[in-house]
């Protein structure tokens, strides 16, 4: 085999030509990688919001929480079940109420975009353990305040510690504090109180939907079938989990799609630009690749030496652009929740994955890129190579 | 031989190296123009709104609604000259053949004087006026449904329960490219009058306004708002730009996004074409040494690499212009609006103001690719370029 040095070497010593190559794998290796890392985030923030022991009751039908309404009526109806966790906080029970409101942007730029504003019963924040206080103080059961998510603070106008908003005229709600929960879409929320909130859109009566701890998560299936059979309450019964993994689907299959799709395209220039570099390679050293065929190296030998050369170039690029690609933790990018119309932030996750799955890729385009020109390097003649 | 001769004969030189380069400036100017075709369509129905319509819509959310009274208060407004209301029906299709499309329950008597882009033939809209489960189709929608004028349609939708039977009564025709062809049009006063619809007996969504051509849509929208603000229901009013806007409003970052991915896409092929031009400096430093010898001054020697670039980058450009009008405009773009993803792109097409975007930046960036190698070749000293040997 010829040594890997060789390679090494023939790839320094022509900086110029190796950087603008590497590079240009660099950037497509940065737009892949960015494309799933920002799935990922979808994924964070939606499909890990839901448990697995607690079910979330729509209207049937209504598919989301913003279009479903339930009355006082099956609000009791869905107690009263052995399946229910009547210990948990609320006796296991939460009806809460949903509004996506009309937001201006804190930027100055005047646009509009949706915020989810959820009211909750005295429990509401208890029944989600996960949440906690970040910075202020929880919000006061039955007054105006309300606290923000922390990933949509100071976003807009208003909805921000120490600012006041109004949903209706001159009952302005007060954001007393700041509240996380663990990365999940909750923390792109407004909470407040329940009947402050219904009350001010004129809904006294009813809830959005109802949330229900289990006592266990096995007990699912029987809870759903005694709460679907009473066809007149009209109930749609789902995990909580899946009922947000499937609004991640939508929002996380759309975007890390376009992304790949994006990459892949973009991967198609890069290895044009690493085959033309390897094709230079071989052309330029016909003469050097004579010498080592006349001095006993095999055409595979050949092959492969140059093989390694642009995987060597394109892990390189990977490499740059990996670097590169974790800058994007500091950025924080809006999207849509398909299912609630309102804005969800999502950060770019990386995972040993997805590094992984980067660095393959870069391989792969390599590989690809290189191929044409080893085969054309392991073609050499010995003979007419040395002669010039 | 003249020097512009000696420039493209360069090229001709290493036949698959500038053959794989040219391939390689094309597809990035296929992949931007792809890109940038999503970005201007998705953006295209905010972009074709009518300057003299304004929307009104309740202040504090989407999903609450206005009493219907405020139509006949708007009405009363100076500088009006028409307004409409509409309701979102969030129709669904019961058995799934399209992912989604818009169903609007509108006022039947005067949605098409303001929406008069959409065109509804005179006899279609009076069969229509005098049938209350009446609904008027799109044609694109109509072919997916299969239904044709006298059928009868059943759709669901999230916000009123259960299942809605209609009846079609005909097609309307967008008069401007961009106008959905996939949606549904009702009669609200159907829905009000059916109990299921109840708890939104009453209630309209939005109000749509035609104002006068001399009125001034800012004013315009702060007069109406004023008119209901010391109402229970305020009101914010906006150009139908900015209404349409705020349902895009939050894929405003996925949009900057591919503004900047469809940049990088340039640089990589920038990087390309430096690289080519770098390495066949870097084999014909000899030569250009020997020009240098029988009286070239260097700046000759610079232009001969900068235009080796630009022509690169024209060829390449030019060829990728090609690929986009063949791939997208006569291939991709009729496909994706005949299939469901057609409420999103009604029109997919490549503008050709995106392709000369394209190949002007291309031509900016062989420029700069050029610029480099050039500087160095043109710098060398005779004697160095002679003895270099590569």
């Amino acid at each position: 085999m010829v040594p890997i040095r060789y390679n090494v070497r023939s790839l320094l010593v022509r900086k110029v030509t190796t950087l603008a190559t590497a590079g240009g794998i660099a950037m497509v290796v940065f737009v892949f990688a960015a494309a799933q890392m920002l799935g990922e985030g979808v994924n964070r923030a939606l499909a890990n919001s839901g448990r697995a022991d607690t079910v979330i009751v729509l209207r049937k039908g209504s598919d989301a929480e913003l279009s479903s309404t339930l009355d006082g009526e099956r609000l009791n109806m869905l107690r009263g079940n052995p399946a229910v966790a009547s210990s948990a906080p609320g006796g296991g029970v939460i009806g809460e109420s949903v509004l996506v409101i009309t937001a201006e942007l804190a930027d100055g730029s005047g646009g509009i975009s949706n915020v989810l504003l959820r009211g909750m019963p005295a429990d509401g924040m208890a029944f989600r353990p996960e949440a906690r206080i970040v910075s202020g103080r929880a919000a006061t059961p039955g007054t105006n305040e309300v606290i923000v998510g922390k990933s949509i603070s100071g976003r807009f106008q208003g909805i921000a510690p120490g600012k006041t908003f109004e949903v209706r005229r001159n009952r302005p709600l007060v954001v007393v504090g700041v509240f996380e929960t663990g990365g999940t879409s909750f923390q792109s929320e407004v909470w407040g109180d329940l009947d402050t909130i219904r009350s001010s859109v004129g809904r006294q009566s009813v809830v959005s939907s109802a949330r229900v701890r289990l006592t266990s998560a096995s007990a699912f299936e029987s809870y759903r079938a005694a709460m679907e059979s009473d066809k007149r309450l009209n109930l749609q019964v789902m995990r909580e989990d899946e009922y947000y993994k499937k609004a991640s689907e939508q929002t996380s299959g759309f975007l890390s799609g376009m992304g790949m799709v994006i990459a892949i395209l973009f991967s198609i220039a890069a290895m044009i630009g690493a085959a033309i570099t390897m094709n230079g390679a071989v052309a330029n050293r016909t003469r050097e690749i004579g010498t080592l065929r006349a001095l006993g190296f095999s055409r595979l030998a050949i092959l492969t030496s140059f093989m390694i050369e642009a995987i060597f170039l394109s892990l390189i690029g990977g490499a740059i652009g990996l670097v590169f690609v974790q800058l994007l933790a500091l950025v924080s990018f809006p999207t849509m929740n398909f299912q609630t119309f309102s804005e969800i932030v999502i950060t770019f996750v990386a995972t040993p994955a997805i590094m992984i799955s980067s660095l393959i890729f870069s391989i792969v385009m390599g590989l690809l890129g290189g191929l044409a020109p080893a085969i054309r390097a392991a073609r050499v003649s010995p003979v007419e190579a040395m002669r010039g | 031989m003249n020097r512009a001769t000696y420039a493209s004969r360069n090229l001709f030189r290493r036949k698959g190296r500038t053959i794989l380069t040219v391939i390689a400036i094309a597809v990035a100017m296929l992949i931007f123009c792809a890109i940038r075709t999503v970005d201007v369509n998705f953006m295209a129905s905010v972009d074709d709104a009518m300057a003299d319509r304004i929307a009104t819509r309740h202040k504090v959310s989407i999903t609450m609604q206005l009493p219907l009274r405020y139509i006949q208060d708007v009405r009363a407004i100076p500088g009006v000259t028409k307004a409409t209301w509409g309701n979102w029906f969030d129709a669904k299709d019961p058995k799934e053949r399209v992912p989604f499309f818009q169903g609007l329950a509108v006022d039947h008597n005067s949605w098409f004087d303001v929406y008069d882009d959409m065109v509804v033939d005179p006899a279609v809209l009076a069969e229509w006026k005098a049938t209350p489960n009446g609904v008027i189709i799109g044609d694109k929608l109509a072919a997916i449904f299969q239904v044709k004028p006298g059928d009868k349609l059943v759709i669901t939708s999230g916000i009123y329960p259960g299942d809605w039977e209609f009846k079609v009564i005909g097609l309307y025709m967008p008069s401007r490219r961009t106008i959905d062809r996939n949606s549904v049009i009702l009669r609200w006063d159907f829905l009000n009058n059916d109990p299921r619809a109840e708890l939104m007996k009453d209630q309209i969504g939005w109000i749509l306004t035609r104002i006068g051509g001399n009125a001034n849509s800012a004013e315009m929208s702060r007069s109406i708002d004023k008119v209901f603000d010391e109402r229970d229901d305020q009101t914010i009013t906006m150009s139908e730009r900015a209404f349409n806007l705020s349902f895009l409003g939050a894929f405003s970052a996925m949009l900057t996004a591919f503004d900047l991915v469809s940049i990088v896409i340039l640089l990589i092929m920038m990087l390309i074409l430096a690289n080519t031009l770098a390495m066949s400096v870097r084999e014909r430093t000899n030569e250009y040494g020997v020009l240098r010898a029988i009286g070239f001054p260097p700046k000759s020697i610079f232009g001969f690499i900068v235009g080796e670039s630009l022509l690169l980058a024209l060829v390449g450009g030019l060829l990728g212009c090609l690929l986009t009008f063949v791939l997208i405009n006569m291939m991709l773009g009729p496909w994706l609006e005949s299939s469901p993803m057609a409420s999103m792109f009604p029109y997919f097409r490549t503008p050709i103001r995106v392709m000369a975007m394209g190949l002007g930046l291309s031509l900016l960036l062989g420029l700069i690719a050029g610029l480099l190698p050039a500087r160095r070749a043109s710098r060398l000293k005779v004697t160095d370029a002679l003895r270099r040997a590569d």
